[in-house]
């Protein structure tokens, strides 16, 4: 499967690719996007089967890169990883049409919580 | 109507403890009283919080430090080097995460900006901070309310 990582640091990318490899998602192709507006464009010139973004985000936030895509008829299945894991937000997030919100700081088991049954 | 809490010392450090621990496999020790925790050539984080309580939150820190709080944030040995733009990347990136526990401990309607990273010194001893322990090294963290920029009480 193919997976788009959405996030304006660099670092951070890094870290949720090493973490996405010690919960046993390695094996999976990843490709980075490093802001909400990259993100889009990669969703339709690379046609993942899951995007984890960030929310905060410079030109194009998070949940505006979900309403996007929502908006124009993409389901590809989408999840945050972001630094605010409030109530308000997680609602914000699912009544958008996202799966799962993964709060940071995170740990390997949280992504394989989130993603065990999409993944496997 | 909701009411807000000012985020405190107390509130900050927790989330300090929380991400050095689960991020960086660090302790975040409090700084020893009497002990001097001025540097001269330092980075500074900072990130804005807005609704219900609007201010700032600095993180400054020796240029070692913020190097060695890259590489244990990117998970590498100490002797590996870390291009400067990663090592302003992981430090505010480092903030990005406390500033978002903080927030959702404000709790209510409120936004977080994008950090930002600067050269500084650290500041003075005359500027209340929260100074913590990174290997035996200071690193200051201030709150910082909009009314004390504008200079009121």
């Amino acid at each position: 499967m193919k997976i788009i990582i959405a996030d304006d640091s660099r670092v951070m990318r890094q870290i949720v690719l090493r973490t996405m490899r010690q919960a046993g998602f390695g094996h999976h192709d990843f490709v980075e996007a490093t802001d909400g507006a990259d993100a889009l464009d990669k969703v339709a010139t690379e046609r993942p089967d899951l995007v984890l973004s960030d929310w905060n985000m410079p030109n194009k936030t998070g949940i505006e890169l979900l309403r996007d895509l929502r908006g124009s008829g993409n389901a590809v299945p989408f999840g945050f990883v972001t630094s605010e894991g409030s109530e308000e937000m997680r609602e914000t997030a699912a009544a958008a049409g996202a799966l799962f919100l993964i709060a940071k700081p995170f740990t390997p088991e949280h992504f394989e919580s989130a993603l065990v049954g999409m993944l496997g | 109507m909701t009411t807000y809490s000012a985020p405190d010392q107390a509130l900050v450090h927790a989330a300090i403890e929380q991400v050095w621990g689960s991020m960086l496999f660090e302790a975040a020790d409090p700084w020893p009283t009497g002990v001097p925790a001025e540097f001269e050539t330092g980075l500074q984080a900072h990130i804005e919080i807005r609704g219900g309580w609007n201010g700032r939150l600095l993180l400054t820190c020796d240029s070692a430090v913020a190097t060695q709080i890259a590489g244990a944030l990117l998970g590498i040995g100490p002797d590996e080097p870390v291009d400067e733009p990663d090592v302003h990347d992981a430090v505010g990136e480092v903030l990005n995460v406390v500033g978002g526990s903080v927030k959702g401990a404000i709790g209510g309607s409120m936004t977080l900006g994008l950090p930002g990273v600067r050269a500084s010194a650290s500041p003075r001893s005359s500027e209340e901070s929260l100074v913590v322990s990174w290997r035996g090294n200071p690193v200051h963290v201030q709150i910082v309310p909009d009314a004390e920029l504008a200079g009121d009480s």
